[in-house]
């Protein structure tokens, strides 16, 4: 959860970078004010170490040490002494202290060889001390004048202090700043967010995006969008039902009246038979409804569905139609005529619906012309025609044929008004178009690769 | 009681026909709005059940056409849509009732008659002319207290002059009453069917005015 929450990955990592870059920058002040006071304090002991071997320590007295300490207790009561841990010490040739400054420096203890600046415990609690040693002009002494490298670091710390404090004020403030800019920065999101979840399902209008943020302006333009099409999509659903519905209505009421009507006529024996074919007929009406339904929506909803094609046995398919609806033709004395000659315009395609587009341009060619009539299936390398004669249709109403549920007025056949939908839709999905024409008393269907 | 059924839907259309029919009432059929909308100002109907998604032409524009006409004819109208809109428009064109589909044929049987009830200011669930009781909802006929088996044509030849007592009625329209388009017409039919009302009621409730028609006089 930490890990998806943007704001407090952006909130952790500029307060990271921030503390990192104060912690850098007070390690490189630590360091330089360490160069900067050892420097300082080693040229310090230096002056002073060679103010010690400038004298002449000869002819010191026993009683000297104690006079220079009295005169020192006298002048500590109003001079300011700050306690620098400075300490010197001055030996003779034996490697005997013979004066020192009374205080640390009485506990340093002889280093025979040494010469220069020395890292060195003094006598006194083992203590670290950098001491400066020095030979006398005459050589006959030696001058040690060391301070406490404890003392030494606390300068530098005091010095680093000073620097850095203000700084870390300086960084509280910056991360409450970076917290507060980025909770509200991020605010159109929570915003965004609060406007989705308070939605009822069915509220697909757009989401504002005047005031959104160029980084969210993408966002909210794509789910506007996906919003229309899944408005789009559901009012296509909608209306789907509702026509359907609307449809089945009739053969519905004509069940229900002819039934009553059987009743009626239960001591009329042709009414009663008639009522029940009848009967029987709105049944028919009903299930052929209901099945072109189901497979005009299941054409409808499954578009990603039918991409692995197969290569199609068009001379099959056809021929099988043709034996299906045989006795159908025969009834009313349809001669069909076929002209299948290869290559195919299209050559690979889902067989069942390719069998489902030609069961249903053969059933309404059928239907829909008269007595005797001649029905013609053509496929070639250019396309597919069904077409037949003897039909009664207004050319005003040929555009809207592939509507569904559109029947033209006055027809005395049942079927449902979705048989050409069906046709197109299978045409669409396998990338192909229908046109639909009429000349004379010839209608025809034909069906062409885009 | 004469009705004009226009209906494109063949099924629905026969089975009111033939259910209309057997429930007592004349039809005459149509299955376009164009012949329907004609047939009004040819027969005396008594009421009309009109289907409102005809292909050739709107109901609703039939109903209005009527109505401009000053066709006084109660009509119900069939929708197909359940929504209240069609339903509401329908009334407000000048129906007088609807019915959605699916619909009962006894519900359009049913609304007939109380549409042609109110019609004809008829509200009273018994008339009764002489010794004679006639109860419309049930269309039986009691003569004396005692129950008459009449045959359906007799039934509405009674029916047409008890509605219309004391006011001469002429053969013409009586056929025009009891026989829808299709039906084969004898010329004596009326006659005959007077004949066998006198024969089951009595003599002297139906009069013969000659050559006009006939009455049924308080």
């Amino acid at each position: 959860m930490i890990k998806k929450s943007l704001r407090f990955r952006l909130i952790l990592s500029f307060c990271l970078v921030s503390i990192g870059i104060w912690g850098g920058s007070a390690a490189l002040s630590w360091y330089e004010s360490r160069e900067y006071v050892d420097e300082f304090y080693d040229t310090y002991q230096l002056h002073l170490a060679r103010q010690l071997s400038a004298a002449d320590w000869s002819n010191i007295k026993p009683g000297t040490q104690a006079r220079v300490n009295t005169l020192v207790e006298e002048l500590d009561d109003d001079g300011e002494d700050e306690d620098e841990a400075l300490g010197f010490a001055v030996f003779d040739k034996n490697g005997k202290m013979i004066f020192h400054d009374d205080e640390d420096g009485k506990y340093f203890t002889y280093n025979q060889y040494a010469s220069g600046f020395v890292n060195q415990p003094s006598g006194h609690k083992g203590k670290l001390w950098r001491i400066i040693w020095m030979k006398t002009v005459d050589n006959d002494f030696t001058i040690a004048v060391g301070q406490e490298l404890k003392y030494r670091n606390k300068a530098a710390v005091e010095m680093v202090e000073e620097a850095v404090t203000p700084w870390l004020i300086g960084l509280a403030i910056m991360l409450l700043a970076i917290i507060l800019l980025v909770n509200r920065e991020l605010n159109p999101l929570k915003l965004i967010t609060r406007n989705i979840s308070k939605r009822d399902a069915d509220d697909l209008s757009p989401l504002k995006e005047n005031f959104a943020p160029q980084e969210i302006k993408p966002l909210i333009v794509s789910m506007n969008s996906l919003f229309d099409r899944i408005s789009k999509m559901i009012s296509r659903e909608r209306s789907f039902i509702s026509d359907a519905a609307h449809e089945l209505r009739s053969p519905l009421t004509a069940m229900k009246v002819q039934l009553e009507v059987a009743e009626l006529a239960y001591d009329d024996k042709a009414a009663h038979e008639k009522a029940l074919q009848n009967l029987g007929k709105g049944l028919e009406r009903a299930s052929r409804l209901v099945e072109q339904l189901l497979a005009l929506s299941r054409l409808e909803a499954n578009t990603q569905q039918y991409q692995n094609f197969d290569i199609l046995d068009w001379h099959k398919a056809i021929n099988n139609e043709i034996e299906e609806q045989k006795s159908a033709a025969k009834s009313k004395k349809i001669e069909i005529e076929t002209k299948i000659k290869e290559p195919y315009f299209l050559k690979e395609g889902h067989g069942l619906l390719i069998s489902l587009l030609l069961r249903n341009l053969l059933d309404n060619a059928i239907k829909y012309s008269g007595e005797g009539a001649k029905i013609k299936i053509e496929l070639n390398d250019k396309e597919l025609i069904v077409s037949n004669n003897k039909v009664s249709l207004d050319k005003k109403n040929l555009s809207r044929l592939g509507e569904r549920f559109f029947r033209p007025a006055g027809q005395s056949v049942t079927g449902s008004g979705l048989g050409l939908s069906i046709v197109e839709k299978i045409s669409t999905l396998h990338n192909c178009q229908m046109t639909t024409s009429l000349e004379g008393d010839e209608f025809s269907v034909s069906i062409t690769k885009n | 009681m004469r009705i004009l059924l226009i209906e494109d839907d063949r099924l629905i259309g026969d089975g009111l026909n033939e259910g209309l029919n057997r429930l007592g009432f004349t039809t005459d059929w149509f299955q376009n709005g164009a012949d329907g909308h004609e047939a009004i100002y040819q027969a005396p109907y008594d009421a009309v059940v009109l289907d409102l998604g005809l292909p050739d032409m709107d109901g609703l524009s039939i109903l209005k056409s009527w109505r401009k006409d000053k066709r006084k004819e109660p009509v119900l109208i069939l929708t197909a849509q359940g929504d209240v809109d069609q339903r509401v428009i329908g009334l407000d064109s000048g129906a007088d009732d609807y019915l959605s589909k699916p619909f009962a044929l006894a519900e359009v049987a049913a609304r007939l008659k109380a549409l042609i009830r109110r019609r004809n200011d008829r509200l009273e669930p018994v008339v009764s002319f002489k010794n004679i009781n006639y109860y419309p909802e049930t269309k039986t006929v009691e003569n004396d207290g005692k129950p008459v088996v009449l045959a359906p044509k007799e039934l509405m030849l009674l029916e047409v002059l008890l509605m219309n007592r004391n006011k001469v009625m002429s053969k013409e329209f009586l056929e025009n009453k009891l026989y829808s388009w299709d039906e084969e017409v004898q010329s004596n039919a009326v006659e005959v069917h007077v004949h066998h009302l006198r024969k089951k009621l009595g003599k002297e409730i139906i009069k013969t005015i000659n050559k006009i028609g006939y009455v049924m006089e308080d």
